[in-house]
């Protein structure tokens, strides 16, 4: 949900690299966060690292350069997250590889094993989550397996930090494993053909032709550069190898890879029956029962409106707001503010009804603050818990209808923390026009935590008939968007291909650690936001120009929408955040100047409304510029007519909420 | 004429060039196993017998030839399922055996075959197997020894036999996962999506790629 990507660690001349590879959700940033102390989000879900990490480790003295990388089931990428991951051991100064591998799946961890090994690169394995294949029963003799591939083999449970030490070595180890899997003898003539054709490079020639001849595509823009003029030469070999043989080349190479994992893995593995069913294993299974499944996401969402929106924004808002802030913290300074300047423009500035302390601060500490630390403690816990998955196996069908899969709930879900970050994950969707859609949605449809608390909070404070009429119309608007989306825009749809990680309890001090992360990141990112939405407001209010803005918004406003002009405001600072904007609702709300009927209205305008300035700039770095600014164009006049639609149907209806 | 085994030879590469989009005569009597078996007064006299029409250059199957050629790519098609996935030949021996098994082949025998085998779509190489009566009939009382992972229940395992999938895509992603033949897995649900087991990876799956798995049943 947050990025270290913009933190740049340079190496000194002569050192390398120590990089973290392995398939997703076997423990790769929780080894990183322990090495360098660093955090890294840390989740139980696959993909949750989805940008390069960089950090050091200290050890002895000596510190060394330490890259946390997305998780890959092949290092012949089928998505972005899996890309970025091979660049990096083709493009980075790499002195070796830590390869972290879930010890239950031995088999599938030994599949990326093998070709980090025809790459050339030296690796050290570590046997993560070591305690839960022994509570399954199976046993790893580490020291066979150490032995049949020549490389250095480490039990750890690294979320209990057991044996982490014991990977030290790996960091000066530069011995590349020689174990080498033979291939078809027409494969292998085509290997070494196409490993004529190109130069030297930092991984081996060999697994650079193999993967070529496996028709890895995202290796073409390394091929016109490194070798301009063989990829002629190279498609030709490809394709009289392809010829003789029925099934495509990647397939069979895999399948030959797999068979000599499976001979490595019958002799290293002894698996046998505990005959023992885990509780947590049956709460797994429920959570995405056709039956039980609905009962638990309801329970879910309910615990998240009682826990966020009742307990967060209701109980916790009051103290920081009423108390704090307006019994102490804005009474004082306003006092020692009065001391200084009796009146006139610096006064305004801090402590005016547009005031930097009794607005912006306000809005940022007292009213947002406290909703989005609930929300993070509850979504840490959903997304440890391993949860958001089997919620993906739910949904399916419906994501279905938007021309995506389940697979897609998780970059919607992640955007309910923020839809910055989210817009970044849909690097785990595999086509671009999956891509597309879930970004427009995120800017659409998902409320950020922050956002969505706030809405919690003032919902709350109506009724429930008010907050499903509320989710109601986002859903549908959302779905429909989606529908339509998926009809018009070009491009393929992928298969629903989903790793279900097991339920876990999840751990208080990453639940405590994460949630202070991403508090940190809040502050940081919104409150500067929050200041200059106050001081544009402050601006247009001195210059009277606030005045005009609610004359020349009242007939959408006012007229269309049927809310007070004094909500003008909070849909102008909504175009810098939403949740800011949503935080000058609550204001109104809480002065009595809003009807049931009007909030929720106003609540689907800017539930709706622009996506945040980061959140902009994020889908220009990702969809790029004309996407990003189609989409907000689309979007806010969209957003209106949406909330003017809601008001007709409610006045038709004649519903008082 | 329609027993022998040239003509049937003949049917079936009319019938796999038209899959290929060419009705040409030139290039039908350019490939090699045609031209060892027949040439042009042969595909003369299967036009007096019925089976073809020929005009110029272009050869068209009337209705009676389509049948035999429909029946004859079958069981062709069906006997490279049988000796890949079953009795797992090696490339070049089932091409031989495909070729003289499939002219003796009662319609009975096909049926059963392909029934055996869960009514495979596809042969080997991708390319349709059209389909029989069987496949139309709701089971009968012979049990496939090969099914779609979707006819196993909840909480059944079976070996996967053959994928029958066109997708590179799909196939290279199911590998990496450790889905091939010859890897054991089990249904853990089948709604609201399928969900399946296979070592201590769990995975949800369209349904579309299920119906590409087939399996063989372990009791």
């Amino acid at each position: 949900m947050h990025g270290h990507g913009k933190h740049k660690e340079a190496l000194k001349a002569g050192e390398k690299w120590l990089v973290l590879v392995g398939n997703p959700n076997v423990g790769k940033s929780v080894i990183f966060g322990a090495l360098t102390g660093r955090y890294a989000t840390v989740s139980n879900y696959p993909g949750t690292t989805v940008e390069v990490s960089r950090g050091t480790a200290k050890i002895g003295g000596q510190r060394f350069g330490i890259i946390d990388s997305p998780g890959v089931n092949s290092l012949v990428p089928m998505s972005e997250d899996e890309r970025v991951t091979r660049d990096i051991l083709l493009n980075e100064d790499i002195g070796s590889v830590l390869q972290v591998m879930d010890s239950k799946n031995l088999r599938r961890g030994l599949l990326i094993t093998l070709q980090l090994a025809e790459m050339g690169l030296p690796v050290t394995l570590a046997l993560n989550m070591y305690d839960e294949a022994g509570e399954r029963g199976i046993t790893i003799d580490a020291d066979g397996l150490s032995r049949s591939m020549g490389l250095g083999v480490v039990p750890t449970i690294a979320t209990q930090r057991w044996n982490l030490d014991k990977l030290f070595d790996a960091f000066t180890h530069r011995k590349s494993p020689d174990f080498n899997v033979a291939y078809h003898p027409n494969i292998e003539e085509g290997i070494k053909r196409i490993g004529g054709l190109l130069p030297a490079a930092r991984i081996s020639n060999r697994s650079l032709a193999i993967m070529l001849l496996s028709n890895d595509t995202t290796l073409n823009d390394w091929v016109a550069e490194s070798a301009p003029g063989a990829t002629a030469g190279i498609e030709q070999i490809r394709t009289e190898t392809q010829a003789r043989f029925k099934e495509p080349i990647g397939y069979i190479i895999n399948r030959t890879r797999l068979k000599t994992v499976d001979s490595i893995v019958e002799k290293v593995v002894r698996q046998e029956h505990t005959g023992k069913s885990k509780l947590s294993t049956l709460i797994g299974s429920l959570s995405m029962h056709p039956v039980w499944g609905v009962p638990i996401l309801l329970a879910v969402l309910f615990f998240m409106y009682e826990f966020v929106g009742v307990l967060g924004a209701g109980v916790s808002v009051n103290f920081f707001e009423n108390t704090i802030f307006k019994a102490y913290l804005n009474p004082w300074t306003t006092r020692v503010v009065e001391y200084v300047f009796p009146s006139g423009l610096m006064h305004d500035l801090i402590v005016g009804p547009y005031g930097i302390v009794t607005m912006a601060f306000t809005y940022a500490i007292a009213i947002v603050l406290p909703i989005v630390g609930f929300f993070f403690i509850f979504f840490s816990f959903l997304e440890d818990s391993g949860y958001l998955p089997r919620l993906a196996i739910m949904v399916d069908k419906i994501f279905k209808l938007m021309g995506l899969n389940g697979k897609a709930v998780l970059p919607m879900v992640l955007g309910l923390g923020c839809d910055t970050m989210a817009t970044m994950t849909t690097r785990i969707l595999e086509t671009k026009k999956e891509r597309v859609i879930v970004t427009l949605l995120l800017a659409l449809g998902v409320p950020c935590s922050a956002q969505l608390g706030v809405i919690l909070g003032m919902l709350g404070a109506v009724s429930l008939a008010a907050t499903l009429w509320w989710a109601g119309s986002v859903v549908v608007v959302t779905l429909l968007v989606g529908y339509l989306a998926s009809k018009v825009l070009p491009g393929e749809s992928s298969d629903f291909i989903l790793e279900i990680p097991p339920i876990r309890m999840p751990q208080l001090s990453n639940i405590v650690l994460k949630t202070l992360v991403r508090v940190e990141w809040y502050l940081k990112e919104a409150v500067p936001l929050f200041v200059l939405g106050t001081l544009l407001l402050f601006a247009l209010d001195k210059t009277n120009a606030l005045k005009y803005l609610e004359a020349a918004g009242s007939p959408v406003i006012v007229g269309f929408l049927d809310l007070p002009v004094e909500t003008t405001k909070a849909f102008i600072v909504g175009f810098l955040r939403r949740d800011y904007g949503a935080a000058g609702l609550f204001a109104l709300q809480k002065d009595g100047l809003l009807t049931p009927n009007q909030v929720v209205v106003s609540l689907v305008t800017m539930t709706l409304f622009v996506p945040c300035i980061a959140n902009f700039f994020m889908i220009v770095k990702e969809r790029g510029a004309k996407a990003a600014v189609w989409m907000t164009l689309f979007i806010f006049p969209f957003a209106v007519l949406m909330g003017g639609a809601l008001n007709l149907i409610l006045k038709i209806f004649g519903v008082t909420l | 004429m329609a027993g022998n085994k040239a003509v049937e030879e003949v049917l079936e590469f009319i019938w796999s060039q038209r899959e290929q989009g060419s009705n040409s005569v030139r290039q039908l009597l350019g490939i090699e196993e045609v031209a060892e078996e027949a040439d042009i007064k042969t595909l003369e006299d299967m036009g007096r017998a019925g089976l073809v029409n020929i005009s110029g250059d272009n050869i068209v199957l009337t209705m009676d030839g389509e049948r035999l050629a429909e029946a004859a790519i079958r069981r062709h098609r069906l006997a490279e399922r049988l000796l890949t996935e079953v009795l797992a030949m090696d490339e070049a021996s089932i091409e031989k055996n495909a070729c003289s098994f499939e002219h003796t082949l009662s319609p009975e025998v096909t049926d059963s075959i392909c029934t055996l085998l869960g009514h495979p779509p596809t042969c080997p190489h991708g390319l349709p197997i059209p389909r029989g009566n069987c496949c139309k009939k709701e089971r009968g009382e012979m049990k496939p020894i090969v099914q779609q992972l979707n006819a196993l229940d909840v909480g059944e395992s079976g070996r996967i036999i053959f994928i029958a999938s066109n997708s590179h895509m799909r196939l290279d992603k199911l590998g990496t996962l450790g889905i091939v033949p010859g890897s054991t897995l089990r249904v853990h649900q089948k709604r609201p999506a399928f969900v399946i087991q296979i070592g201590e990876t769990t995975l949800a799956l369209d349904p579309e790629i299920i119906k590409e798995i087939y399996v063989k049943k372990i009791f």
